[in-house]
């Protein structure tokens, strides 16, 4: 019997069940400071709801108001995956291959980006000769390289790929060289006591320590290729949700263009989440 | 030819102030198998000393020998246990000395490796706790940790640098017993350089204790034997009249003032 009760004792301590006789409290705390957090954010769009409905009133339906928008909106989310053809497509088609170009975009810029911030960081003599250009190419309009894009690979679509890569790789550098110059003392004094190998060193010192600027740089990147995705698809058109948005204003519809950016808006948060959780993972405490 | 010899050593740093000498005319002969404390204010560069026996820095003029070769940089010979545990975060406890004697022991095969961690992770009683991360652990757990580290790669010199200078007196007593237990596990071969502030803890651990002159270019002042017999009691060996003629020794090299002057309480009565 007490084997028993000690068994049943250690399973809710490592299983962490949250509704376990000391846990309840806790559990029914959680709960309601979520339900609590959730009734803030619903009162804050009711407020926003609201004043939106006023704003339509005052411009005479010039500016749709939330009830024809959401008819709209509804209406496009019902059957996101139609396909008729290049200028007609869902708007789940659209989004697809909007966060298609996003991630690719993404993806090589964090594949130049961290190499470059691991080498910026680590080596001072990298640092200075890099940073320079960096500062300056950091905060150019993501439009302005458009037209060096279609120059250098003769397609929009590439060249919006390469817009998202030359200005979402910024973040993610200057996080990754940042994280790798402030490795502590302490610890490359401990590798260098004990004659840790390069490999040692990367892998065990130098990763482990400046992952989670890393993460946070990429978290930084992904908001921004999202940011820039609208207004590259725009200029190159063809499809994406930026096509859409730019499509709905000469159809002359805001109700669609206002359904788009509160889709671009949700999706965004998502990725950012996305991101934010990833961070938390790798993150040590001390 | 005695173990490890300092010759004439000189350290000096250049700042954008000009030129710090932070050590200077060190002459130190070290037997194998002893026990040394360096002592001095804070400032006097006994830092700096472990620093170039560690080969973490290099001596301006003069050098270190070790064994009949200079020092050229650090080297598994050689193990040091940090000021402040130095252990890394994101690994267990057996990880932190597991990787440091990968590291350091590279002759040895996987399996020896893993037995020497185990091995030292039971000398020091951590046994239980090393899949947990230092954060989870307590500041003389850390440093258990962190003398197991250094003793685990089997060095010949062992390092150590204001080791318990952070802990409270009764884990630092605990320690003191620990780190003897460990070097009469290894036959008292192992010499350890200790720096330190704390005056029992010196006499109690050493052989000898080296009194530095105060910084900046600070020198050796005086360098005390300590001729109590081991194993030492830390009960009984206050009561030993050596004992007694060491520590008002250092004492009086170390502390100017060794009692509340009668005076200052007259003036404070005076102006209230």
């Amino acid at each position: 019997m007490k084997r028993a009760i000690a068994l049943t004792a250690t399973w809710i301590r490592e299983s962490d069940f949250p509704l376990s006789a000391s846990g309840f409290q806790p559990a029914l705390k959680k709960i309601l400071s979520v339900l609590t957090g959730l009734s803030f954010s619903l009162l804050g769009f009711a407020v926003f709801l609201v004043f939106w409905h006023i704003v339509s009133i005052i411009t005479n339906a010039e500016l749709p108001g939330p009830i024809a928008t959401s008819q709209v909106f509804w209406e496009l989310v019902k059957d996101p995956f139609y396909d008729y053809g290049p200028n007609d497509k869902g708007i789940g088609l659209q989004l697809f291959s909007s966060l298609g170009r996003v991630f690719s975009g993404f993806l090589l810029g964090s594949m130049i980006a961290i190499p470059v911030g691991l080498l910026m960081g680590a080596n001072a003599f990298c640092r200075k000769i890099f940073y320079p250009i960096v500062q300056i190419l950091k905060p150019v309009s993501p439009l302005a390289w458009f037209p060096i894009g279609l120059v250098a690979f003769q397609s929009a679509s590439t060249a919006t790929i390469f817009i998202i890569v030359i200005t979402s790789l910024w973040p993610t550098l200057i996080n990754t060289s940042f994280g790798v110059a402030s490795i502590p003392d302490d610890h490359k004094n401990v590798a260098k006591a004990f004659g840790f190998s390069k490999w040692k060193y990367l892998t065990k010192v130098l990763l482990p320590f400046s992952l989670p600027h890393i993460i946070t740089g990429l978290r930084l990147s992904i908001g921004v290729a999202w940011l820039v995705i609208v207004a590259g698809e725009m200029l190159s058109g063809g499809n994406g949700i930026g096509f859409f948005v730019w499509d709905s204003w000469n159809a002359l519809s805001l109700e669609k263009v206002i359904s788009a950016i509160l889709i671009i808006g949700s999706v965004g948060l998502l990725l950012d989440r996305g991101f934010s959780f990833l961070e938390k993972k790798v993150t040590y405490s001390i | 030819m005695s173990y490890l010899k300092i010759e004439n050593m000189e350290i000096a740093f250049n700042s954008l102030k000009g030129r710090f000498v932070a050590v200077k005319d060190i002459n130190l002969e070290i037997e194998k198998g002893q026990i040394v404390s360096v002592i001095g204010h804070s400032g006097c560069g006994k830092s700096t000393i472990m620093n170039a026996v560690a080969g973490m820095v290099f001596p301006s003029k003069g050098k270190v020998v070790l064994n009949g070769s200079e020092i050229k940089g650090p080297g598994p010979d050689r193990g040091i246990v940090f000021q402040n545990y130095s252990l890394l975060p994101w690994l267990t406890v057996y990880q932190n000395i597991f990787q440091a004697v990968d590291a350091a022991l590279k002759g040895k095969s996987k399996v020896e490796k893993k037995e020497l961690t185990e091995e030292y992770l039971k000398l020091v009683n951590l046994w239980e706790h090393r899949e947990k991360h230092p954060k989870q652990i307590s500041g003389g757990m850390k440093q258990r940790v962190a003398i197991a580290r250094a003793f685990a790669i089997d060095p010949e010199v062992l390092l150590l640098d204001e080791p318990f200078g952070a802990l409270d007196a009764l884990t630092k007593t605990s320690l003191h017993i620990e780190l003897l237990k460990i070097w009469n596990v290894t036959h008292r071969s192992k010499t350890i350089i200790m720096v330190t502030h704390d005056i029992e803890e010196a006499i109690f651990l050493s052989d000898r204790i080296v009194v530095m002159t105060n910084g900046p270019a600070a020198s050796i002042r005086e360098i005390e034997e300590v001729h109590l017999p081991r194993p030492r009691n830390k009960k009984e060996i206050v009561n030993q009249p050596e004992y007694k003629v060491i520590r008002e020794r250092l004492l009086s090299l170390l502390v100017d003032k060794i009692e509340v002057d009668e005076k200052d309480f007259y003036k404070e009565e005076k102006a209230a």
